[in-house]
C-alpha cells in the first residue's frame, strides 16, 4: 500500500499554508485517499488497479494544492495572484535588466554581428545568463503553486516587457516622429526585436521549461 | 454554457449537498462524498479534489466546522457539523435552486425529460 501521507505531503509540501494547517490537511486527505484505496480493494480490484483507481481521486495535484491553499488562507485572491505572478516576474524583471546594466557599467563589450548594414549586439554574458533568470522566475512562480500559463509569463517576463515597451514607443513613435522613423526599413525593427526580445525568450525558455511540467511524484510513489 | 456558469452551478449545487447532507448528522469526507454518489444515484459525484476545497471554504465562511475524533474503526477523523450559520444558509439554498429548476422546467421542461 502507497504511503498516502508522504503522497499528500509531497504534493502540497510548497504551499504557503502554515504548518499546523498543512500536517492537519495531510491528515485529513491521506486519510481520505486510504479509505477510498480500502473500498476499492473490498469491490473486488487488484491492489495495483485500486491504486490506480484512488489515484484518481486528482487529477491535478497542482490546482489541488492552489485551491485548498486559496480556501484555507484568509487573504483575499489578489495576494495568491501577487505571490504566484506578480512578485516572481517582477524578481525576474529587475535581476535580468540589473544583470545587462552591471555588464555595460563594467564596460563589458558586446560581440557586434553585421548582417549588412545592420548590427545585432549581442551581450553573451547575459544571453548565457538568461536561463537561469527564467528559472528562478519560474521556480518562485510554481513554489507560489502559479498555473503553467502565468509560470510561462513569469519565466519569459523579461522578453516580454521589452516587447510590450516596443509595443508601446512605436505606435507613439509613429504618431509623434514619423519622418524619422521612414528613414529605417522594416527589417531593422525586426531585427531589434529578433536581438532584444525572441533572442532572450529563448534563452529564458530554456531556463522555464523545466518548471512548466507537472510534477507528478505518484509515479515516483508507486515505483 | 461558459465553465464559469458550469462552475458555479456545480459549486452551488456542491455547497447544497454538503449542507443537507450535515444537517442530518456530522460526517467525514470520505462519507460525506460516499453518501451524496450513493443517494444521488451517482449523479452527483465528489472527488477528493472538488471535496476539500469546498469543505474547506465553507469551513472558512463559518458555515461547517471540522473537529476529529475516531471513527466507529477507531481512527482519527476529521468530522464536520453544521454551525447556526450554515443552517441559516440551508433555507435560502434550498429556496434558490427549486426558483432556478422550476424556470428551467418551465423553459425547458427538464422534470418531464
Amino acid at each position: 500500500m502507497p504511503d498516502w501521507k508522504k503522497l499528500v505531503r509531497e504534493h502540497i509540501a510548497s504551499s504557503a499554508l502554515a504548518a499546523a494547517s498543512r500536517e492537519e490537511v495531510v491528515s485529513e486527505l491521506a486519510a481520505h485517499l486510504e479509505e477510498a484505496y480500502e473500498a476499492s480493494l473490498l469491490q473486488g480490484l487488484t491492489e495495483k488497479s485500486a491504486v490506480e483507481f484512488t489515484l484518481q481521486e486528482v487529477d491535478d495535484w497542482h490546482a489541488l494544492a492552489a485551491r485548498i491553499q486559496r480556501a484555507r488562507s484568509e487573504e483575499n485572491p489578489m495576494n495568491n495572484r501577487t505571490r504566484s505572478l506578480w512578485l516572481p516576474a517582477m524578481a525576474n524583471l529587475i535581476v535580468a535588466p540589473g544583470l545587462l546594466m552591471i555588464l555595460q557599467k563594467l564596460a563589458v563589450q558586446p560581440r557586434v554581428l553585421w548582417i549588412g548594414d545592420m548590427a545585432m549586439v549581442l551581450y553573451l554574458p547575459w544571453l548565457v545568463a538568461l536561463p537561469i533568470f527564467g528559472a528562478l522566475g519560474a521556480f518562485l512562480a510554481k513554489r507560489a503553486h502559479a498555473r503553467f500559463v502565468n509560470r510561462l509569463i513569469v519565466g519569459l517576463s523579461p522578453a516580454l516587457a521589452v516587447l510590450g515597451a516596443f509595443a508601446l514607443v512605436l505606435p507613439v513613435s509613429l504618431v509623434v516622429d514619423s519622418h524619422r522613423l521612414r528613414d529605417f526599413p522594416f527589417s531593422y525593427f525586426a531585427l531589434t526585436i529578433f536581438n532584444w526580445v525572441v533572442l532572450p525568450a529563448l534563452a529564458l525558455l530554456i531556463g522555464t521549461l523545466p518548471f512548466l511540467r507537472e510534477t507528478n511524484s505518484l509515479a515516483r510513489t508507486e515505483a | 454554457m461558459t465553465q464559469r456558469i458550469r462552475s458555479k452551478i456545480s459549486r452551488g449545487s456542491g455547497e447544497l449537498a454538503i449542507l443537507s447532507l450535515l444537517s442530518e448528522q456530522p460526517l467525514y469526507g470520505f462519507e460525506i462524498a460516499k453518501q451524496i454518489g450513493e443517494r444521488t444515484g451517482g449523479a452527483l459525484k465528489f472527488t477528493l479534489a472538488s471535496l476539500y476545497p469546498l469543505l474547506y471554504d465553507m469551513e472558512k465562511r463559518g458555515w461547517v466546522e471540522g473537529r476529529w475524533q475516531a471513527n466507529s474503526a477507531g481512527r482519527d477523523r476529521r468530522y464536520y457539523r453544521l454551525t447556526p450559520g450554515g443552517r441559516r444558509q440551508l433555507a435560502p439554498l434550498r429556496a434558490e435552486w427549486r426558483t432556478f429548476f422550476q424556470a428551467l422546467d418551465s423553459l425547458a421542461g427538464v422534470s418531464h425529460a
